[in-house]
């Protein structure tokens, strides 16, 4: 338990690549485990049909499962260290301590949207506010005896078409999760910003330089950005000009997002080489045939009768024609 | 004034009526699973039950209600893995059992769990049970199933209120040692994973405290035989 608590300790202070390596890590632990030369013959023994890559698929299976239930084990661990935060008593969610908004997001690098939920709900059962950087207690006020639901109001302004006001029906659970709504605000930016994919998964994708932002963070960036977007014309046609369509960063950006790039992912028991056909020859137009003056064949069978259909056609029209 | 007092009473008496249920269904849980349970304590009275964990305003005090039992020989057997040439002399896989009442009626999380476990682990019991009155958050029931050479069970006081293996159509399950499991299999020259299956989450495996692996016996009324034997493998 104590190796299992220093380890995971070790790790919460890592960005993904690094942490996904310690989940990697772990691998060796289980090479020691790997089945003896004994237990490898028992197990072929045991199965008449079986052949050593059988057993190679099997270990590899095992593998993930044993691998998943570490990084299992290693986000349970991390909700138990993250309720620790934020490290001082009079910490002010607002402007958090750089060492605690550190650990915050390295730690949550690793959480998908269900882990952070049951984090916030660890954190209300401590007492505490959701938003994992806030000391407060979370809310309670204003409420009735058997209250289920309350009305919230949004800002003037807000409502259908920018008229009057938008109207929540809330369940009274949902808001007590913080103590005010900027709280509320904070915990949900960074909600948003987690990956549903599970840990285990993740493989490419560490290269993606995943990065979680406190709603402080983006604001702090945000006005920048706005003032930039609202530039001149001349800025905007020379932002124009930049767009390229064989811009090499975006589209190999893009070819990792179609799963199109070169090298078949790490790890696939398949390996898939696509070999494109040789067409050096250049394509010629269609040229007239004998068999195609009656119409030519439908995938091989030639209609009889077309021909008498089309009189008959013709002598129907002509008799409308005379009455 | 007055007025509340009684209520107040009556409040104290239901709550107390259905801990004591809770409180035999978990002594026969325990003497179904082979613990040394002694028949005074099977079947205790509401008035004895009221006497010793009633706190003066007549509520249950839950911190007062801790079960400790040992295994039986008979159930020591059963858990006994069968000797094989890795280990030719097994030890039997099973224990004191501690089981515990959590007092808090809200606000369930990893601190409970935590400190029960530390329980378990300080007093080295091998199988730990406890019993809450809300169900327990999801981080909390994992930390409950990993504390590490320890097995930890979780029930809650309400689905404990009925003896659910007493019900009339719930047959009688009856735990294979794995001597038996072996003599079944030959029999009927079956491997185990060729057997019907239960999962470990059904709710009399969870009575039973059923592990990955045993088999048990399910004996049946039958109209036309008289009695019905079949099997599962539980997964």
């Amino acid at each position: 338990m104590a190796t299992q608590q220093g380890s995971s300790k070790s790790t919460l202070k890592t960005s993904l690549p690094s942490a996904y390596a310690a989940v990697q890590a772990e691998q060796p632990v289980d090479t020691s485990q790997h089945p003896s030369q004994e237990e490898q013959e028992k197990y072929l023994s045991g199965r008449p049909r079986a052949t050593p890559q059988h057993l190679g698929v099997a270990l590899q299976h095992a593998h993930q499962i044993q691998a998943q239930k570490d990084a299992e084990n290693m986000i349970l661990d991390r909700i138990i260290e993250l309720l620790a935060l934020p490290s001082s008593p009079s910490a002010d969610p607002a402007a958090p301590s750089a060492a605690d908004a550190q650990a915050f997001k390295s730690a949550l690098l690793d959480f998908r949207p269900s882990d952070y939920d049951s984090y916030i709900m660890e954190r209300n059962n401590e007492d505490l506010c959701g938003y994992g950087l806030c000391r407060r207690e979370h809310g309670n006020a204003r409420r009735g005896k058997d209250q289920i639901f309350q009305f919230k109001w949004g800002a003037k302004g807000s409502g259908p078409g920018g008229r009057g006001r938008s109207m929540d029906i809330v369940p009274h659970e949902k808001l007590e999760k913080w103590c005010s709504d900027e709280c509320a605000e904070r915990a949900l930016f960074i909600r948003v910003q987690l990956t549903e994919q599970p840990v285990w998964e993740r493989r490419g994708n560490a290269s993606r330089g995943m990065n979680i932002e406190l709603l402080e963070e983006a604001r702090a960036k945000g006005p920048k950005r706005r003032t930039e977007g609202s530039t001149s014309a001349a800025a905007v046609t020379a932002e124009m000009k930049n767009l390229n369509l064989q811009d090499p960063g975006r589209s190999q950006e893009l070819a990792m997002e179609r799963g199109d790039s070169g090298r078949s992912p790490r790890g696939a028991r398949v390996d898939v080489r696509i070999k494109e056909k040789d067409q050096s020859m250049a394509a010629s137009a269609p040229e007239w045939r004998p068999e195609d003056a009656t119409g030519g064949s439908i995938e091989g069978y030639v209609p009889q009768n077309r021909r008498d259909k089309d009189a008959m056609d013709l002598d129907s029209g002509d008799l409308l024609d005379q009455i | 004034m007055d007025g509340d007092i009684p209520s107040t009473s009556a409040d104290a008496d239901k709550e107390m009526t259905r801990l004591w249920r809770t409180w035999r269904t978990v002594y026969e849980m325990l003497a179904d699973r082979g613990y040394e349970v002694s028949d005074d304590e099977l079947q205790v009275s509401l008035d004895e039950f009221k006497r010793k964990y009633a706190d003066p305003m007549g509520y249950p005090d839950r911190t007062k209600m801790k079960i400790q039992a040992r295994p039986t020989e008979e159930m020591k057997i059963k858990y006994t893995a069968l000797p094989s040439k890795s280990n030719p002399n097994p030890q039997p896989d099973c224990g004191t059992v501690y089981v515990d009442f959590c007092p808090d009626g809200s606000q369930l999380g990893t601190k409970q769990v935590r400190a029960f476990n530390h329980v378990v682990d300080e007093n080295n019991f091998h199988t730990g049970i406890f019993i809450t009155q809300i169900p327990l958050s999801p981080t909390a029931v994992r930390l409950l199933a990993s504390n590490p050479g320890h097995i930890g069970e979780n029930f809650q006081e309400q689905d404990l209120l009925v003896n659910i293996t007493r019900h009339e159509l719930v047959p009688k399950h009856v735990l294979l040692s794995p001597e038996e499991k072996a003599r079944l299999l030959e029999r009927y020259r079956l491997k185990e994973s060729q057997l019907p299956r239960m999962q470990v989450s059904d709710p009399v495996a969870r009575y039973l405290g059923l592990r990955r692996g045993q088999v048990v016996k399910i004996i049946r009324k039958s109209e036309t035989a008289g009695r019905y034997a079949s099997y599962r493998w539980v997964i």
